[in-house]
Formats: structure tokens, sequence, C-alpha cells
């Protein structure tokens, strides 16, 4: 059990910065996601973290030791790998036994230990096969095994999830929950999946082109997302954006673009004061806007169906509005939206989010 | 409409070749054809040696309607000493430089598969010039060095050549082998206690098994047959089975039956060892 703090934390292959100074702090038994799209960085901190790649400024501090220049091996942290990275010519008893052997641990706490975790992850009936004779799920799980068994400081995961299927992703993914129940341990998980992010992070950390984001818990980031990209980041389907001009009058701010006139009171938006006079993006999550007339607390817009993605529990109507288009989530099934027909939407002002337009 | 699908059939078989436009019999016996036309193509080579090795002087002219077949030849040629110590110092010399080279080999091209950096990259520029420059060119050079070195006609003269050959040609194979081993596997063993060089030995090595196996069998093949080398580098002192048969040629002509019956001697210990590992041979020569 340890803290992992990153200080300045920076990574440069040359003169290409693949993380530009990170400073974290992870607390105890904390579970933080690292998020992004492809190389965003996040896999190259954890990497960082792990002691596989070196950093090239900065420290990192695991424990309260700063760890910069010891090897992975001294650092007591534990890593699942998104191929599995199980030791093809081993058995899974001697794959859960490698690490404990290598550190000289009797063999009779090494039976027991690799006992109490294949009894965690139900892989007992699987001990003297190969890795090549198990499923996706079963090499998940005895990675994961291989991690808990030297019970270390920290775990890393480098999107252990992404190549299984999806119903076994999100099998494993509440497997991955009830671990943490039963082994609660400091762990940095790292995913390109903002359904993971948000399921399994204490706290997630939202990133792109080396650089953090925001950091924050998963409810923090949905509702007060620090920028337009972790606004369309976090949320599915993800949250739409309109380009509008902001005009003050009297005791209101007009918010304008080709088939929008949104009416907002200046006492309750008053953090677009200063945007008076020039154009800022308007963003509005599918699931906040709903068809109808507005009501009192709410601003409306119309708009014309363009196409209706049907789930069976819900559709998703994709809308234009002047040359915008937005999507609206959670309509009646049910309900026939010919294509090209009228309609007139409302969201909530609490549920309007402003970001620069240039974010 | 027929039409229309008649027409797209026959664009279909056009695109696809003449073979898939065979009815499927004719495509099999077509096949069954090439196959036995190869298969003879080279056994025959074969057959013809065998039987060669076992007509008697008078009759290896004739071997086609001869009815006289002896196993003289092989007699004659395992009571000379030469031969036997040629056989031994052959299998000495390939299994010895199959082991070097190994050493070496596994070693170099994990480090081109592994590493990047300035001594990877001179190692990957020496390698390649050293393929670049034909075989023969070394020949003669070779000859100098191993005389003023005072390894000439010694296991060592033959050995260093051999072992440098082999350490150029199979550490591209190596590194194939080992680009296709995923290296997260190493990273896990650093994370599980070992250092870089416990990962390569204790996780990377026994993935490479096959490989490594292809490459010893290929290896040992390689030196067992090799002709120049030997010829150049060695003398009386240490005669290579190679040599030994090519001097079955002599001012007095060309002894014919006893040497096939030496080729056929050297072909048993190479066709053990391919018979042994076929399966890593076919799956070393795909790289």
């Amino acid at each position: 059990m340890a803290e992992v703090e990153l200080t300045s934390v920076r990574k440069s292959y040359g003169h290409v910065v693949a993380v530009k100074d990170i400073s974290l702090e992870i607390k105890d038994r904390e579970f933080v996601v690292l998020v992004g799209p492809s190389g965003c960085g996040k896999s190259t901190t954890l990497r960082m973290i792990a002691g596989l790649e070196e950093i090239s400024s900065g420290t990192i501090a695991i424990g309260g030791r700063v760890v910069n220049h010891l090897q992975p091996k001294d650092r007591d942290i534990a890593m699942v790998f998104q191929n599995y990275a199980l030791y093809q010519h081993m058995s899974v008893h001697d794959n859960l036994a490698f690490g404990l052997r290598n550190r000289h641990v009797p063999e009779a706490e090494i039976a027991a230990a690799v006992n109490r975790a294949a009894r965690i992850l139900s892989i007992e009936p699987l001990l003297d096969r190969r890795p090549r004779q198990l499923s996706g799920g079963q090499q998940q799980r005895v990675a994961l095994g291989r991690c808990i068994v030297r019970n270390p400081k920290v775990f890393l995961f480098d999107e252990p999830l992404s190549n299984l299927d999806a119903q076994l992703r999100a099998q494993m993914r509440l497997e991955l929950k009830e671990l943490r129940l039963r082994v609660p341990t400091t762990s940095i998980f790292v995913t390109h999946d903002q359904v993971e992010a948000m399921t399994l992070g204490d706290r997630i950390v939202v990133m792109k082109d080396g650089i953090v984001q925001q950091v924050g818990t998963p409810l923090e980031l949905y509702r007060r997302p620090a920028n337009r990209f972790v606004a369309s980041f976090i949320g599915s389907p993800s949250m739409n954006f309109i380009n509008v001009n902001v005009t003050a009058h009297d005791d209101t701010f007009i918010l304008a673009a080709q088939d929008v006139h949104l009416k907002l009171p200046a006492a309750r938006f008053a953090n677009l004061g200063p945007c008076a006079g020039r154009s800022i993006c308007l963003g509005m999550r599918p699931q906040n806007i709903r068809l109808g007339a507005p009501t009192n607390n709410d601003v409306g817009f119309n708009g014309t169906v363009l196409v209706s993605e049907q789930l069976g529990d819900e559709q998703i109507l994709a809308i234009r509005i002047g040359p915008d288009e937005i999507r609206i989530a959670g309509i009646d099934p049910d309900l026939a939206l010919p294509v090209g027909s009228q309609i007139e939407a409302a969201v909530g002002m609490d549920h309007l989010h402003f970001f620069a337009n240039n974010e | 409409m027929s039409a229309v699908t008649s027409v797209e059939l026959k664009a279909d078989a056009r695109s696809e070749g003449f073979f898939s436009a065979l009815a499927p019999g004719a495509r099999a016996a077509l096949f069954a054809l090439a196959a036995t036309a190869v298969c003879l193509l080279f056994t025959f080579p074969v057959f013809w040696l065998v039987l060669t090795s076992l007509r008697p002087a008078s009759g290896v002219f004739y071997v086609h309607r001869g009815t006289e077949f002896t196993i003289d030849n092989f007699h004659e040629v395992l009571s000379q000493e030469i031969v036997l110590k040629a056989l031994f110092n052959s299998f000495v010399i390939s299994t010895a430089a199959t082991v070097l080279s190994l050493g070496v080999t596994a070693t170099s091209g994990y480090m081109l598969s592994r590493f990047k950096g300035p001594i990877p990259n001179t190692w990957f520029s020496l390698i390649y010039i050293f393929r670049c420059v034909p075989y023969v060119a070394w020949v003669l050079p070779l000859y100098f060095v191993t005389q003023q070195m005072h390894i000439f006609d010694t296991y060592w003269g033959l050995l260093f050549p051999h072992v440098a050959v082999h350490i150029c040609f199979f550490s591209w194979i190596m590194k194939g082998f080992f680009d296709g081993i995923d290296p997260s596997m190493e990273y896990a063993a650093m994370i599980d206690g070992c250092s870089r060089w416990g990962a390569f030995w204790r996780v990377a090595m026994p993935t490479a098994v096959p490989g490594l196996t292809a490459l010893a069998i290929l290896c040992w093949l390689y030196t067992w047959n090799e002709f120049l080398f030997a010829l150049i580098l060695t003398s009386h002192e240490t005669p290579i089975l190679t040599v030994v048969m090519a001097q079955f040629v002599h001012e007095l002509g060309m002894e014919w039956n006893l040497m096939s019956a030496t080729a056929v001697i050297a072909l048993v210990p190479a066709l053990i060892v391919t018979l042994f590992g076929q399966r890593y041979v076919i799956r070393g020569l795909r790289i």
C-alpha cells in the first residue's frame, strides 16, 4: 500500500515531447484512471512509473521514496499488460510463482500465495495449463493473479481489457471492481475507453498530447468538464457543440447562431460577461436535451431531423440546426420521426456548458 | 439474368487465374502431377547416388542395366583412415560451429530486435556489409589470416570463419524470431524481479527455443555440407568430409563408386538431423 507522486515528469524522444510536465498525487489505495486518445502519453506515463521508460526530468515517488533510478524490479509494483504478457513456456502455476521465486520466497509461502490468488480469481483448475491453452478472459485472470500474488505497493494496468470482446470486457470490468474490494491496493489504470474510465476510476486523469487536461472524479468530469476536449471525450454519445455569438442586452445574454437564439438571464450566467461580443462554444449533452417546447428553466431551439439510431430502449436522434449537427439521446423508441421533419427541442439552463472556441 | 451470371463467373475465373478455372478433379490431378514431378526431381539424384554406391567400379557407367550389386565400396571407404578422420572432424566442426554461432547469434539477434542506438545500428550495418561481400571473396584473405595466426589446417582455423559467416547470416533470422516474441513478456519479467539479462535468459530465450532449434539444424547442415572454406583452409592434418569426397577425383580417373559411397555415408547424419528437426527447419526457412 502506498501513495504515488509524480512531480513535473517529462518524457521526450529527441525533439518530440511525449509527456509534458505531469504532476499528480495518487493517494494510498486510490484507483486512478489515465484516459485519452492514442498517442496522448498515458501509456508512456505508466511505463515511466513502472521504470520501463526512463524519465527525461521530474521525479516519481512511490510510498514516499523517489524511484527515478530504481530498476522496475526494485519498485515493488506489479503490472498487467494489454496482451497479458504471460510466460508462454511456463504453466499457470509457474507464471504466478515466477515473481516470488525471483525474490527467494520459501516454496511453502509461494504455494500458499499462489493458491490464495488462484482462489480469488477462480483459476484453481487452470494451474497446470499453459497460457496458450487458455481463453482470453482466463489469460487476463492469470495476468491479474500474477499481480496480486506478490502483494505489491502499486498495481499498474496498461489497457488490460482492450483485447477482450465487448461482452467479456464488461464482465472483466465488474470483476476488477470486485477485486478492488478484496485486494485494496493503489492502482493506476490506462485506457482509451471512457466507459472503463468512468466505471472503474475513483479519479480520472484526462490527457491529450502529453498534457493533463483535467483531473477529477468521474462525476466532476462529466458535470464540469474543464475544456471542450474533456467534454467531448467523457460521456457517450459525446457532447454536442454549437458556435454561438454572445451579446449582452440589459439583463440577458443572447447566444445566437443560424437558427439558434437563446436568451439567458445575466444574473444567473454572470460568468458570460467577459464573453460579450465574442464567439464561444456552447456544449449540451445529448442526454440533457428533450423534445418539446421549453419551459421556465429551459432554452429551446428548432431543428430538422437528419437520422435516427434505434437502440431498442431508446432512439438517438441526429438533428440539424443551421450548419451544426447535434444528437439527442433518450427518445422514446416508439416515437416515429420522419427524416426532414421539423422538431422543437429544449435543454435545461443548468445543463449548458460554455467553452472558449480555441479549446 | 443467366447471361449476366455467366459473364460474372467468367470474369471471376479470369481474375483468379487458370488453376481455379479448372474442374476440381482436374485441379487435383494437375496438382498431383506437379507434386510427383518435383519429388522425382529431388529424389532421383539421391536414388542414383545410392545405386552408384552399390555398384562395382566397373559397373558405375552402366548402372541402368547392370545386375551386380556390392557393399564393397562402403567397406573400402570406411577402411581408409582419412575418411573416418574426416567424418569425425566434420562432425566436431559442425557441432562446435553450431554451438558457438548460436551463442553469438542469439544475443546479437536479440540486440538487433530490442535495442535502438549507435551500437545496434553499427552492428547491423557491419553485418549488412559483410553479407554484401561475395562468399568466395573471403576465402583467400582468410587463408592468409589463418596462416599468419598459425591456425591453418586446425579446428580453430576452420571454426572461426564458419562462426563469422553464421553470425552474419543467422543474426537476421534470429532477429526475426525475437521480433515475433512480444517484448511485454520481458517487461513483465523485469517487474517480476529479473534484470534485463535475466529477462532475456529466463523468458525470451526459452520462448525462442523453436527458432533456436531451427537455426541450430540449419547451421549444422550448412557447416556439414560446406566445401569451399574446407578446401582452402584445411589440408592433411584436418581432413574434412566434403574435401575428402572430392579427392576421389584424381589423376588416374574418377572413383565414382567410392565417392558415392562416401556421399551416402555423409548423407546419413544429415538425414537424421533433418528428420529430427523437420518441423523446426520448415519454420526457420519461412523467415
